[in-house]
């Protein structure tokens, strides 16, 4: 990717309304350039507690452990940061002491959000007015990812020596954590808990994934799932071109060479068949858009089911882009707070812009309107969409599918 | 073609060695001829095959390049398990990976297969003005433990290619005495033509 791209996605800048709405959009290409694909510019490792630039940072986060050493820390050195780390710890033991737990202090404009695990303390410290469920949850990915690197051994490292030093075991992931904070923002799958897929899915009823995680070529990796704790999962991952990967995986540390054969008869049926130039010719393409819904020009600017589809053509900027990801993510933590899910659909008047969330079943639908637009016809064109897709359910939906049934 | 007189030798080749020493680098120089100023670091491990043909024999090379991290330690054994060479790599603007490199090379004396052929490489001398490990320290250590010391640069791709003939070289001496080489002479003349034809 480009380095003018990365260089716009950058940082949290503050958002700014909605400029009126483009003619004849460009179409852009899904994912949009500016996602990362594997890696990031990189953190600024000169600063720490005492510089400025660092404490203008919009968004931080901290990883540490009780004894107050720092882990991980998305801007600076974590070396100059003991101070700071241990400024955090000594917040949190203060109030475990009196018997309590600190979830969230507000300064200004400013939420610092705790997250207590065993002995890894996470933080995050925030001027992004996102919602604090948001950023509870980005605290629970952030540790979910280190447990995937590291696994849960390492709670036992700090139950025998609460000093263990945890850094150089995290050594060269600094790219994953950034990846990771940066789809916070600008990845709806990950805000939205929804799984992005390409249109190629609509025509071809298969199941065909993608994901960008930097070129890893021909390897074996392994992980310890959560749900597996006494296990190894082996997956043998192999680029079928830059963009597509086929993952095979395996509870057999000695299955390489089976997994090989399995992945040149797998090639050969995907070649054979040309789902892999359909596939990218999808991605070329990008994923579905509003326009090939079967409405009539109507008012609605950007629409996004989660699970399977999202559309952003007429938002010609990162910068509005971004501001409309966490308007949708705002809408997301209100109507999800209780576990029930949304019950009802939700209408919201945000500023200039309308913002809708229904949930007529097992789907939900987010979708932004002109300020302008009249709000009777704004849910009457949900309801079309939400029909619409309750129709071809069976086409674009995985029902029934669980990928961890064997 | 039936190339008579001339062995095929397939061979198991891991690399080790510190973190961000150019383990990578160094395969993709060999395999792909390309050289890439940021490497993503490696997960796991990556495989590449990658044929050389000497005068004396063909060599296809299985290469496990591992990752450097310390987290992935407890996977080494697991690629150079039944491997015929390796090449523990550190790089010469580094004192801390050339001890590890040291560590790397103990590891493989106790627990690797003992016929093990292991080459020492000094990567990244292109970076001369940077150097914290004298080319006489490398090779006085790789003399000391019976180790072939080559210094290389992906970047430059100096001894890249030499590094890889001169592990195909070994590896042709060493084969007559492979049981893989016997068990081929042993079969009858009529099975192993069979077998042949077949391919």
């Amino acid at each position: 990717m480009s380095s003018e791209s990365r260089a716009s996605s950058s940082g949290d800048e503050a958002s700014e309304p909605y400029p009126n709405p483009i003619p004849k959009p460009p179409r852009i290409n899904w994912p949009p350039s500016h996602w990362p694909r594997g890696y990031q510019e990189k953190r600024h490792v000169d600063e720490d507690d005492a510089s400025l630039s660092w404490r203008k940072r919009k968004k931080h986060f901290f990883i540490l452990s009780n004894s107050g050493k720092p882990i991980y820390s998305r801007h600076g050195d974590e070396h100059k940061l003991a101070g700071f780390s241990a400024t955090l710890q000594a917040i949190i033991s203060f109030v475990e002491n009196g018997g309590d737990h600190v979830k969230l202090v507000r300064a200004g404009k400013h939420q610092v959000v705790f997250l207590v695990k065993g002995p890894i303390y996470l933080v995050c410290i925030s001027c992004t007015e996102e919602p604090y469920e948001s950023l509870r949850m980005q605290l629970e990915l952030i540790y979910g990812q280190m447990l995937l690197i590291l696994t849960k051994s390492v709670i036992r490292c700090f139950e025998k020596n609460p000093k263990f030093d945890m850094t150089p075991l995290l050594g060269g992931t600094d790219i994953v954590f950034s990846s990771l904070i940066h789809s916070f923002s600008w990845n709806p799958a990950t805000f939205l808990h929804a799984v992005f897929c390409l249109a190629i899915l609509m025509c071809k009823h298969k199941v065909i994934s993608l994901n960008h995680l930097g070129h890893l070529n021909l390897s074996l990796q392994f992980a310890c799932l959560d749900t597996y704790p006494m296990a190894f999962l082996y997956a043998y991952v192999h680029y079928l071109d830059a963009d597509t990967y086929l993952m095979l995986l395996t509870t057999s540390s000695d299955a390489f060479y089976h997994l090989k054969d399995c992945r040149i008869r797998i090639e050969m049926v995907l070649l054979k068949s040309s789902v892999l130039s359909e596939i990218q010719r999808s991605m070329i393409d990008g994923g579905m858009r509003v326009e090939e819904l079967p409405l009539d020009p109507l008012p609605l600017y950007f629409g996004s089911v989660r699970v399977f589809w999202s559309s952003h053509h007429q938002i010609s900027s990162p910068r509005q882009q971004k501001r409309l990801y966490r308007a949708y993510q705002k809408l997301y933590a209100s109507c999800m707070t209780e576990e029930m899910g949304p019950t009802k659909p939700s209408f919201e008047e945000m500023k200039t812009t309308f913002y809708y969330v229904g949930s007529p079943q097992d789907f939900e639908l987010y979708a932004a309107f002109d300020p302008l637009a009249d709000k009777a016809l704004a849910i009457k064109t949900c309801n079309r969409v939400c029909q619409w897709v309750k129709d071809v359910e069976n086409e674009i939906f995985l029902l029934g599918a669980s990928p961890f049934s064997w | 073609m039936a190339r008579t007189g001339n062995k095929n030798i397939q061979a198991k080749l891991v690399l080790l060695g510190d973190m961000g020493t150019g383990k990578t680098s160094l395969v993709l120089r060999f395999v792909t001829g390309k050289f890439l100023e940021y490497q993503e670091s490696t997960i796991g491990a990556a495989f590449f095959t990658q044929v050389l043909s000497l005068n004396e024999a063909t060599i296809k090379f299985d290469i496990w390049d591992t990752a450097g991290q310390e987290r992935y330690h407890s996977l080494a054994p697991m690629y150079y398990r039944g491997a015929a060479a390796a090449v523990v790599v550190y790089d010469i603007t580094s004192m801390e990976s050339f001890v590890r490199a040291k560590k790397w090379v103990q590891e493989l004396q106790r627990q690797a297969n003992p016929t093990l052929i292991m080459f020492l490489a000094g990567n990244k001398a292109d970076l001369e003005e940077k150097r914290k490990v004298g080319f006489e320290e490398g090779e006085q250590y790789a003399k000391e433990n019976g180790l072939v010391f080559l210094e290389t640069s992906a970047k430059t791709a100096q001894n890249v290619n030499e590094l890889f003939y001169e592990i195909a070289k070994k590896l042709a001496k060493a084969s007559p005495s492979r049981p893989t080489g016997i068990k081929l002479h042993s079969r009858s003349q009529q099975n192993s033509r069979r077998m042949f034809c077949c391919s």
